[in-house]
């Protein structure tokens, strides 16, 4: 891949300083996210509060008689940058397009910037940017042209102001002098930039990217972390899925891990980091019964060799107790789990099957890459 | 903004509307339509009427020969399929005809001097001076020598009623006019595959406007001529007018001449026709020269295989073989009528079964 | 901020889908493909009579036999060729390519997250293959009409009628041509648009199409199914030769014409119900 020499400079206030400058961005931020996070977690269905910037609930996907989503309740806070972690097959994607109103649930509601989806779509989305998969573009346009030809679509752009704001997103994102080159002929990091560009061609209230850095070069990867760092610093909320834990640890000030359709862990980066209350353990022989119960009451729970994982983010080490005693789990000791991102990530995707591998054999912070379909 | 729900039921209902439509198109014009309240008439007065009206009013139609026969008629299916004859009159002697042909047209103009006779496909131009080919064969009128149409329609009347019964059964639409419908039914001695004849009359200017013949045990017509389309109304002068278009052929035809088919008249000509019993149960007899029937049959026209040998073998194939006091011979059934060709050339034909043709033949010397 | 519904301007998205059908490079092949035919055919009935006969179909030849020497004729037996086969497999090219084909590439859900309504990216798109279509139309109806009066001569129709129109009212007569044509090809690329609104692979769209307008075609030759022949839009396709009758019979281009708009009302209906409930 060859890019521009112009387009590997960074931008103003970030580079050498800038993942650090990021980090503590995401820390100071966190105090607020956290408050949200916590004011949320006892209040289910009901109407979305004014900190959401997206909300779903009991979300669900069926595709044939496979089950791509399932209960998924996903709390975007505004202001936040969330990460949505998730191994190949783990329903980023398809929740991510539920988000967007881009696929119709089987079950469940979605909320965007508080107008409900499918309906409420006209308003919402003028206001959200988005990257989804590979950016389709068209290989004998230009990349201005593509841009154009968004740019035509997007209500809240005044015709006269198109072009400006096209030549503003390709600077943004390094493309400025591979503006008229066809698209054809653009490398698959400049594809993704040009992506980028689309989804950044007005502010926005709240961006969507889905793997971002992917087929980007270091340097590129680094522009995309000030990107998402300049959003966040605008007050832009930005959900982001990656398979970089690296790219999520330096970004997000929120992280939502995904395993087989459902969400097994969301909250505060440094609270499922640091505060390491994030799940009980429950060491106990009716695991699948125990996984069950939990899981029908939309409490995040999986297998471990010993016994029972519950995630506490969005409930109480109490309510778990209480429910897995109503479905007559026999339970022989609770505690508390510390994790660190890496671990929490590992444990929560790599066990209770054997076919499926990650992080153990590869490099410690790369995932399965996730293929566009 | 629409929701998916009211976009879903527009949906729904557009595509109910378009499939409404396309069955609509497809269902006959009229169809179910009450027929129309006209004033009641008896027979006499329809038919005095229908005499009455000599030539044609100035109209414009289109008409259309429906064969079910269960027999081919070389010439008239193939106009049946390939669209209606356009008719256009003057009121005045001019007539303008167009027949489809081949994919072209032929067009017949009679510009009350001259006759026009102008060939598509050719592109060849047959002008005929005044005299030969005076009217349009599709809705010649009847003979204006009934000087006194009353008197002549009641001497008709009285004529049918001696074999038939003459009734004037309701109404009805043809190519969306009011018509009254002048029925003609044998008398049960009557010796007929015929069960009626329906003839459609125009209730504003009593021109016949469809005939339809129907045969014993058929529901659908067996032959079903008339318009489908027809509006009376001055027509536009340059329509009987014709100059000959630059690039095409033309030939002149002297008057004493029939533009086509002379042939054919010379065959009838030849053929000695004799009626055979009267009524429904009339039967025409007549010779053909045995040569005839022995000559060898030309190929088709379009180099199709013709279906070779003579006639005689051609009757073999689509005739059953019978013989009698009459010799051998070939009888072609069709839904309406009965034909009896004997080797020896002797020819009869009518609206009859069978028995009623072998017994012309029988008495034929 | 406030977040009531604000739309982008529809002429700008109608204009911004041409400008975007227009650079295509198939596009243009199409349309030089078809602004090509009528010369071809044009210069070789001059050299050659006869060469467009071959008496395939009644219609095609009693207008082919009128041909020579009588350029303003020439529209009419191109649109009449074009019409059975290569104009409807054009228009449904273009539908294919529309939301199959965007979809295909990753564009359409691009399109679908830039807010425009899932129902006016629907009207966008239709609108794009209907002025194509159009001017596929427009470019065969004016080429054939230079090509024949270049190389056939005869500036005025004789019909075949037998009748002579001047200039301006033969020129008439090729505009309702091409009215009639359109009309018909719009039919076949509504129904290509709801074929292609169910599907990521244009070339389904295209192998759709050009099997049901055979079936369609040998449906209509069936007598025995003559009840479903009125049902059929293949049967008003060759009255669009009517243009070359005098005096003008309406009846079968009417018919033509409403036959035409129930397919298409039917076709949009389905791409509507299935655009609005299609994941993307």
């Amino acid at each position: 891949m060859t890019i521009d020499p112009p387009a590997l400079s960074p931008k103003p206030g970030v580079g050498a300083g800038g993942l650090s400058g990021v980090r503590r961005r995401a820390v100071t931020h966190d105090v607020r996210a956290d408050e949200q996070v916590n004011s949320v977690a006892g209040m289910t269905m009901a109407q979305a509060p004014a900190g959401l910037a997206a909300r779903t609930r009991d979300l669900r996907k069926v595709y044939g008689r496979t089950v791509a989503v399932n209960h998924v309740d996903l709390d975007v806070p505004v202001g936040s940058v969330l990460g949505m972690l998730g191994p190949n097959g783990s329903g980023k994607t398809t929740t991510i397009r539920m988000l967007l109103g881009l696929v119709t649930p089987t079950a469940g509601t979605v909320e965007l910037l508080g107008h409900p989806l499918p309906d409420g779509a006209a308003a919402a989305l003028p206001d959200v940017g988005a990257l989804v998969e590979s950016p389709g573009f068209h290989p004998f346009l230009s990349g201005r042209e593509n841009l154009l030809r968004c740019a035509a679509a997007e209500p809240r752009l005044a015709t006269g102001a198109m072009a400006g704001a096209v030549d503003v997103a390709l600077e943004r994102v390094g493309l400025a002098a591979a503006a008229g080159r066809r698209y054809r002929g653009y490398s698959l990091g400049m594809k993704q930039r040009l992506g980028l560009a689309a989804a950044l061609l007005l502010p926005r209230r709240l961006v969507v990217l889905d793997e971002p850095t992917n087929g980007l070069d270091p340097a590129g990867t680094r522009e995309v972390r000030a990107v998402i760092a300049d959003l966040h610093d605008a007050g832009t909320t930005v959900l982001v899925s990656s398979h970089l834990l690296a790219e999520v640890e330096a970004t997000c000030t929120h992280v939502a891990v995904l395993h087989r359709g459902s969400v097994v862990a969301q909250g505060g980066l440094r609270e499922l980091l640091e505060a390491g209350s994030t799940g009980l353990l429950v060491t106990t022989p009716d695991v699948t019964v125990a996984v069950n119960a939990l899981r029908d009451n939309r409490i995040p729970a999986r297998a471990t060799p010993e016994g029972v994982y519950a995630d506490l983010t969005a409930t109480t080490a109490p309510e778990v107790v209480a429910n897995l005693v109503r479905a007559e789990v026999a339970v022989h000791e609770v505690r508390r789990q510390r994790t660190g991102l890496e671990d929490l990530f590992a444990r929560l995707t790599e066990n209770d099957t054997v076919h499926h591998r990650l992080s153990d054999d590869g490099p410690a912070d790369v995932l399965d890459e996730e293929f566009p379909r | 903004m629409e929701t998916k729900k009211t976009v879903l039921a527009v949906a729904a209902a557009g595509t109910v509307a378009g499939v409404a439509g396309l069955v609509l198109l497809a269902s006959p014009a009229g169809a179910g339509e009450a027929p129309p309240a006209l004033p009641e008439i008896g027979p006499e007065a329809l038919v005095e009427s229908v005499l009455s009206t000599t030539e044609l009013p100035a109209l414009s139609g289109a008409v259309s020969l429906e064969n079910n026969l269960g027999l081919p008629v070389p010439g008239l299916s193939e106009m049946g399929q390939d669209g209606a004859v356009r008719v256009f009159t003057d009121g005045n002697g001019k007539h303008r005809l167009q027949l489809p042909s081949d994919g072209g047209e032929t067009t017949v103009i009679d510009d009350g001097k001259t006759v026009w006779v102008w060939d598509s496909v050719d592109r060849t131009v047959q002008k005929t001076a005044h005299g030969a080919e005076g009217k349009g064969k599709a809705e010649t009128p009847l003979e204006s020598r009934f000087a006194d149409p009353a008197t002549a329609a009641r001497e008709l009347v009285d004529t049918m009623r001696a074999d038939s019964t003459v009734a004037v059964d309701g109404t009805a639409r043809v190519a969306g006019r009011p018509v009254y419908q002048l029925v003609l039914a044998p008398q049960p001695d009557e010796r007929t595959l015929l069960r009626e004849i329906r003839v459609s009359v125009d209730s504003e200017t009593r021109v016949p406007l469809q005939i339809e013949v129907l045969a014993n045990g058929q529901a659908d017509p067996a032959v079903k001529v008339g318009f489908t389309e027809f509006t009376a109304g001055p027509q536009d002068a340059s329509l009987f007018q014709f100059t000959p278009p630059a690039g095409a052929e033309v030939t002149e035809q002297t008057p004493d001449k029939e533009f086509r088919g002379e042939s054919a008249e010379d065959l009838f000509a030849g053929l000695d026709i004799e009626p055979y019993g009267e009524g429904w149960d009339t039967v025409l007899t007549g010779t053909v020269p045995a040569d005839l029937l022995t000559s060898q049959l030309p190929t088709g026209p379009r180099g199709e295989a013709g279906p070779g040998g003579n006639p005689l073998d051609l009757l073999g194939t689509i005739g059953k073989e019978v013989s009698g006091d009459f010799g051998t011979g070939y009888v072609i059934k069709a839904k309406v009528g009965t034909a009896l060709i004997t080797e020896d050339g002797k020819v009869a034909l009518g609206f009859v079964p069978e028995e009623v043709v072998t017994e012309a033949v029988n008495q034929m010397k | 901020m406030t977040t009531a519904p604000v739309r982008a301007p529809l002429p700008r998205l109608l204009r911004s889908e041409l400008r975007f059908m227009l650079r295509r490079p198939r596009t243009l092949i199409a349309l030089l493909a078809l602004a090509i035919m009528p010369v071809i055919a044009g210069v070789s009935i001059a050299i050659a009579a006869d060469s467009m006969g071959g008496g395939r179909n009644a219609a095609i030849e009693g207008i082919a036999s009128m041909v020579e020497g009588n350029g303003m004729m020439l529209p009419v037996l191109v649109l009449l060729l074009a019409v059975t086969m290569l104009l409807p497999l054009i228009g449904s090219m273009w539908a294919a390519d529309a939301i199959a084909g965007e979809a295909a590439t990753g564009g359409l859900r691009n399109l679908l997250l830039a807010p425009v309504s899932r129902v006016r990216l629907l009207a966008v798109k239709a609108f794009g293959v209907a002025t194509l279509s159009l001017l596929a139309v427009v470019v065969m109806a004016v080429v054939s009409v230079l090509a024949g009066v270049v190389f056939l001569g005869g500036a005025e129709m004789v019909t075949v009628s037998g009748t002579t129109l001047p200039f301006t009212e033969a020129l008439g007569r090729v505009a309702l041509l091409v009215v009639a044509v359109t009309v018909q090809v719009w039919a076949v690329a509504a129904v290509a648009l709801a074929i292609s609104t169910c599907t990521d692979h244009p070339l389904v769209v295209l192998a759709a199409a050009t099997g049901g307008i055979i079936i369609f075609t040998v449906l209509g030759e069936i007598p025995s199914l003559d009840w479903l022949h009125p049902l059929l839009l293949t049967e008003s396709w060759e009255a669009v030769a009517d243009v070359a009758r005098d005096p003008l019979p309406m009846n079968g281009l009417t018919e033509g014409f409403l036959r035409a708009a129930c397919y298409l009302v039917i076709g949009y209906s389905l791409a509507l119900a299935r655009i609005v409930t299609r994941d993307g």
